[in-house]
């Protein structure tokens, strides 16, 4: 499975989901940080600006900064980003509890914006189905 | 049409350990009392389909306060409360409820709660055998992994991540209306209620050594948790299950961590029977 932000063919399509979704412009309206996002080896920075998602940078070199990371592996993408995912699948504080997904890097501003990141997830698993 | 609930609302001036509180709840039915305690961080209206269910208040005289500082009860008038941290602690949770039931004369009632409140089910059982005929928790386990709470109330984290937290507490499954309900519900405690709520929750709650001293013969218990908690997984309430004798489990399918308010009709499923059991025993 490839995930749809790793998804070259696919990027597109969802960077322009996210900044048409109602939901996603109020959650993220005062957030201008850099988001990296991890599945195994793969990886892709997550720019967004004053709430818009300006790039998707796949494969970004190591020594791009970003601000903080979602990081999980393929298996728990895929669980993460089914129709219906299972017990402890359910979105990114369930993965965090039990250890399946790890956020990392400056917390205070991942919690900050967890809204707006509970949506991009809820529009990559919608994407993802497509 | 204007439709108006049976439920109401009133306040009640009650004492616990030596602070009087302005308490408020809400009732609606008739027959044996069951006292429905709301989730940390939020308040009474997460029982509000209970509360408005014929079913269930055809046999049951149901009452949901709100703790102080939750829902509608305010602080207490008689202390400098802004001046220290809110910490919810087991002795004040316990006696609360206690002093709330003798002053609405319930007589031993069912209790019922959900997270926090559902792991004190089995400490009422243990610390009060004589005021509670059953306990049912949902969501309980043996004792909680201290988790850090800073960013549970830090002034630039507002309430929406409280809220978004809960989204996926919740069953996939779980209709968008109510699921979006409760997250509402959980974005408009102060700040630093829910935080305060954990102190109880991840640091007081521990019953190991203790779950195998519950004498169910005195006060039934049943312990309850949804498919899709990842807080308090299934499994983890079987394991505490195991070690209160005669305590019955049961696994709720389609729901999470918050099946006190997620889908009242899955609840029921798995409520009725035992209500009806309490009820003709």
């Amino acid at each position: 499975m490839t995930v749809v932000f790793l998804d070259s063919s696919k990027v597109e399509r969802f960077q322009n989901a996210i900044n048409n979704d109602a939901e996603f412009k109020l959650a993220a309206r005062f957030m201008s940080e850099d988001v990296l996002l991890e599945v195994d080896d793969s990886r892709c920075i997550v720019k967004v600006r004053d709430g818009v998602v300006t790039e998707i940078k796949l494969n970004p070199p190591s020594s791009d900064h970003w601000s903080f990371s979602i990081k999980a592996t393929a298996e728990t993408w895929d669980k993460l980003l089914r129709p219906s995912p299972p017990p402890l699948y359910t979105g990114l504080n369930a993965g965090m509890i039990r250890g399946n997904l790890q956020i990392t890097g400056n917390l205070e501003v991942a919690f900050a914006y967890f809204w707006a990141m509970n949506r991009m997830l809820d529009i990559m698993r919608q994407l993802q189905n497509d | 049409m204007v439709r108006f609930e049976r439920t109401g609302g009133h306040y009640i001036y009650i004492e616990v350990q030596n602070i009087e509180y302005r308490v408020y709840f809400e009732e609606n039915g008739g027959g044996i009392p069951l006292l429905c305690q709301h989730t940390a961080g939020s308040d009474g209206r997460q029982w509000r389909h209970i509360l408005n269910d014929d079913e269930i208040t055809s046999r049951y005289r149901v009452v949901a306060p709100d703790l102080p500082y939750h829902g509608k009860s305010l602080p207490p008038e008689s202390i400098e409360w802004w001046k220290e941290e809110y910490r919810l602690t087991k002795s004040f949770f316990i006696d609360f409820l206690v002093e709330f039931s003798r002053a609405l004369g319930l007589e031993k009632p069912v209790f019922i709660g959900g997270c926090m409140s559902g792991c004190l089910a089995p400490y009422l059982a243990l610390e009060r055998p004589d005021d509670f005929r059953a306990v049912i928790g949902l969501e309980t386990v043996l004792c909680s992994e201290e988790v850090p709470l800073d960013f549970w109330d830090h002034p630039r984290i507002s309430n929406n991540y409280k809220a978004a937290v809960m989204w996926s507490l919740m069953a996939p499954g779980t209709p968008e209306k109510y699921r979006r309900e409760t997250m509402w519900e959980f974005a408009q405690s102060e700040p630093s209620v829910l935080k305060g709520d954990f102190n109880y929750y991840f640091r007081e709650h521990d019953l190991r050594g203790k779950a195998s001293q519950i004498d169910t013969s005195r006060v039934r218990v049943y312990l309850l948790t949804g498919e899709y908690d990842p807080v308090a997984s299934p499994e983890d309430t079987r394991q505490l299950a195991k070690q209160i004798k005669g305590a019955k489990f049961v696994e709720m399918k389609g729901l999470g961590h918050l099946s006190l308010c997620e889908d009242h009709q899955v609840l029921k499923r798995y409520l009725m029977p035992i209500l009806k059991e309490i009820a003709e025993a």
